[in-house]
Formats: structure tokens, sequence, C-alpha cells
């Protein structure tokens, strides 16, 4: 379990979009606004494909770098960073094990509130079949409990 | 690709009365992502009505992209909207590059045919024929030259290899179709009339070689209508029922099912939805028989019965 073993990992990008359906921007410093989500991103000002339906578990979102590899190796599709809709694209961070529990990006706190579900929505967005390929391994979806700001290359660690 | 880049007017002008002709650029990225002539972009509007235009400009200069919009009182207020406020500085979203429509490769001949704001696409397609050598020829069909939006420039660039159609010289489709010549493709983009007369022009031309761009699909008040049936939500079981006065995009969409609301008159492809078993009725202009197989336009089309979707 993530809490019973010493793990470490980093903060590799950070991606918002302004919008549902919008093509994600990546950026060198990010303002995570606490209860809210990350400054300038779709679901933090309402504006995203899910904003419909508030929940606090999407003030940000990750995946694992190691899911977006895995992609191009066992099935030969690409998904670059930009285009996954997640927020915070981690490496050496076992995302599905942080359900429920407390972690530090940088100075930043988040909660993992629960697993990201693939949606449909995405292959008709970049015309790929991911849905099945990332089933289990879409990334966290998180509330930000301390925030502050974060930048590529931070440390993501157990609190 | 279906994503969406936010763009700026950096240059609005008239080429007829009633065309606008307007340059974009992206606002976050350097250029524009690659297209082939023929290409469309589904431009959103602040209000989030969607709206198709053929990409008019060369696609070896991607900083920015030109469209053509005309102006139609009758339409539901896209056009009329871009007309009375897009100005140098407006801001909008504009999809990636939509490839449906493109010059075949390795044809011998093109036969381009243009109606009216139809010449969009294939002002696009003109340069890679240029660079090619490409043997072509395009026919403008348009009411009047004061009409025929870039008919000078045209004429001044292709010569010969232009033939206008206007002011009561009418194109004989059917004549000038008569005879299929090996390696010669035939495109067509314009009003639906004229798309009907090509299709009925071209039945007899080889699979593949005869080509169409559509501007408009169903007229709105039929698109929203037609036979009620059901859809069973796969993941879920649940079942909603689609009523004759309303379409299986507004039922989902108020059943809380995130579908894109695009054109909504099927020629877009925005809100397409996966079809796991049933039998729908498709009545949309962007999907190929082999996607029909496995996905429905769910702003236009319908079912018999029940139709089973991957959601």
């Amino acid at each position: 379990m993530a809490g019973s073993y010493p793990w470490g990992g980093r903060l590799i990008a950070i991606h918002i979009a302004e919008q549902a359906s919008v093509e994600m921007e990546e950026l060198q410093a990010a303002r995570m606004i606490e209860g809210v989500g990350i400054e300038g991103d779709r679901y933090a000002t309402g504006r995203g494909t899910y904003s419909y339906k508030p929940h606090a578990d999407r003030q940000c979102t990750l995946i694992e770098m190691e899911t977006l590899e895995a992609l191009q190796r066992d099935h030969g599709l690409t998904l670059e960073p930009n285009e996954s809709r997640r927020n915070l694209t981690t490496e050496g961070v076992p995302l599905n094990h942080l359900v429920g529990r407390h972690f530090r990006v940088g100075e930043v706190v988040l909660f993992g509130g629960r697993l990201n579900v693939p949606c449909k929505y995405l292959d008709e967005l970049l015309g790929r079949p991911l849905f099945n390929p990332l089933l289990n391994r879409s990334g966290l979806n998180c509330r930000i409990i301390q925030g502050g700001v974060i930048r590529p290359g931070d440390r993501i660690e157990p609190v | 690709m279906k994503l969406l880049m936010p763009v700026e007017v950096v240059a609005a002008r008239h080429a007829t009365p009633r065309v606008l002709h307007l340059t974009l650029r992206p606002t976050k990225r350097a250029a524009f992502p690659a297209f082939r002539g023929g290409a469309h972009t589904i431009l959103v509007l602040p209000d989030g009505k969607r709206r198709l235009y053929s990409l008019a400009s060369d696609p070896a200069a991607p900083e920015t992209w030109d469209i053509a919009v005309l102006h139609e009182p009758e339409g539901n207020g896209g056009s009329a909207w871009l007309h009375a406020e897009a100005r140098p500085g407006t801001r909008l979203l504009a999809s990636f590059p939509q490839q449906n429509f493109a010059l075949a490769e390795g044809a011998a001949r093109h036969v381009l045919i243009a109606g009216g704001i139809g010449i969009t696409p294939f002002l696009a397609m003109l340069p890679e024929l240029e660079r090619g050598g490409a043997d072509f020829v395009l026919h403008y069909c348009a009411r009047s030259r004061a009409e025929a939006a870039f008919l000078p420039e045209l004429e001044a660039r292709l010569g010969p290899r232009l033939v206008p159609w206007t002011d009561g010289r009418r194109l004989d489709l059917a004549a000038l179709l008569a005879g299929a010549r090996p390696g010669t493709h035939a495109y067509a983009c314009g009003p639906a009339r004229m798309l009907e007369g090509f299709s009925a022009a071209t039945t007899h031309w080889p699979d593949g070689t005869a080509h169409l761009e559509h501007f408009s699909g169903l007229r709105r008040e039929e698109a929203h209508q037609g036979e009620a049936f059901e859809v069973e939500i796969a993941s879920t079981g649940e079942v909603l029922p689609v009523p004759a006065d309303r379409s299986l995009l507004e039922v989902l969409r108020d059943a809380g099912h995130p579908v894109d609301v695009g054109c909504e008159y099927g020629a877009c492809g925005s809100c397409l939805v996966e079809v796991a078993g049933g039998e729908p009725i498709h009545r949309d202009v962007c999907l190929s028989p082999e996607a029909r197989r496995t996905r429905m336009a769910s702003c236009v089309s319908r079912g018999k019965g029940r139709v089973r979707l991957e959601m």
C-alpha cells in the first residue's frame, strides 16, 4: 500500500484547458486554488464537460506518464500529456493507490478522491480508440486541500 | 480530431455584399495544424453555436486560416452574428481541420464544380493543383458576377482553367459529366440542389471518383423530428424514449450524457454516438457506410424500435 512503503515521484507537466474540448496548454507554473481548482482551468471556471454535475474530486486530475508510455508500448497508441485531458502528468507515483489519501505536490496538498474513469468522449475528441486501453489506469481525480504554486519538477510524496 | 483552438479574427472584409471574408489566427499556438485543401473547421460562436466553414487559404501558410461566410438571413443566426459582430480582435474557437473532402492522389485530371459559397474549399485546393502542375478545370456557378465571391482574382489567376457560369448561363451537369474518362476525378461543393444534380450525373462514374462536400444537411425543422423510438444506454441499462418531436441529441443531453452539440443538421460529426445494437435510421451527411455500422449522428438520426448505445 502507498501508505506503508516509501514512494516518491515528480511532476512532469502541468496542463489546463480554458473550456471543454479546447486544446490543453502547458504551464510552467500553476496556481492551485484550495477547494476550487487550477487557475484558468475549465473545472475552476465551470466550463468543463462535466461542470453541469460539479464534484469536488474534479478540482485537479492526474495521470501517470508510465500509462502514456504503456499505451504506446502495448497498443501502439500515442497519447501525449497535452492530449490526456488530465492536469498533472506524474512520474513514479502510484496514483491508483492514492484514493482516500493525502499527498503533496511541491507545496500543495491534494486528496485522492476517486479513480478517473475514461470517457468515450476522448475517443471522439482525438479520433483514437483509447477507451478500453485506459480502463483502470486513467488517472486520479483530486481535491485541492492546501493551495499554492506548483511547477514541473516538483516532488510528489506522501503527507 | 475534434479539439478546439482559441482563435482571433485578424482581418474582416467583404468579398461581396453577402460574403464576409475572415482571416483567423490561433492565439495559443504559433501555427494551425496541417490540412489539405477541402478540409473544414467547426467554428464555435460565443453563444455556443457551431458552424462549419471550409478552410479557404493555402495549406502551406499555416499561420492564419481564411474562411468565407455567406449571410443567410433564413438561417439560425450563425452567419448573421458573424456578419454583425466579427471584426479584428473578435475571439472565437475553431476546431482542428476536419478532412472529409480532398483531391484524389494520382488522378490524371480534376474537374472542380463550385456553386456560390461552395467555391471556398476549392480555394484551398488550388495551390496544391498549381504546385503539382495538375490538369484541372474549375467550373464556378453563381447567380451573378457581382455575387460570385473571389471571381476577379480567380479569373486573373486561372485564365481558361476557370469557367464561370453566371447571369443566366447555366452549367449542364449531366452533359459535362456524361463521359467519365479514366483517371478523371470530379468534385462538387454547393447548394443541395446542385449536389443532387452532381450525384445523379455521376452515378455511372467508377467508385471513388466523384467527390462531394455538403454544406448543409437536413433542414432544421426536419432535423429534430421523425418517428418515435427509444435508446438503451449499454453501461447502465437506462432506457430513454425519443419522442417524435425531439432529437436523440436533446434527449441524451437532458438525461445528463455529455454529447457535444454541433451543426445540428448532421454534417459536422460533433454529436456522434456509438451504436452497440439495434437498427439506426441514418440521416446524416458526414458518416461513411463503414462508419455507419458502428456510429450515428444523434442530432438527426433516429432508429427503429430500440437502439442500444455504447455509453
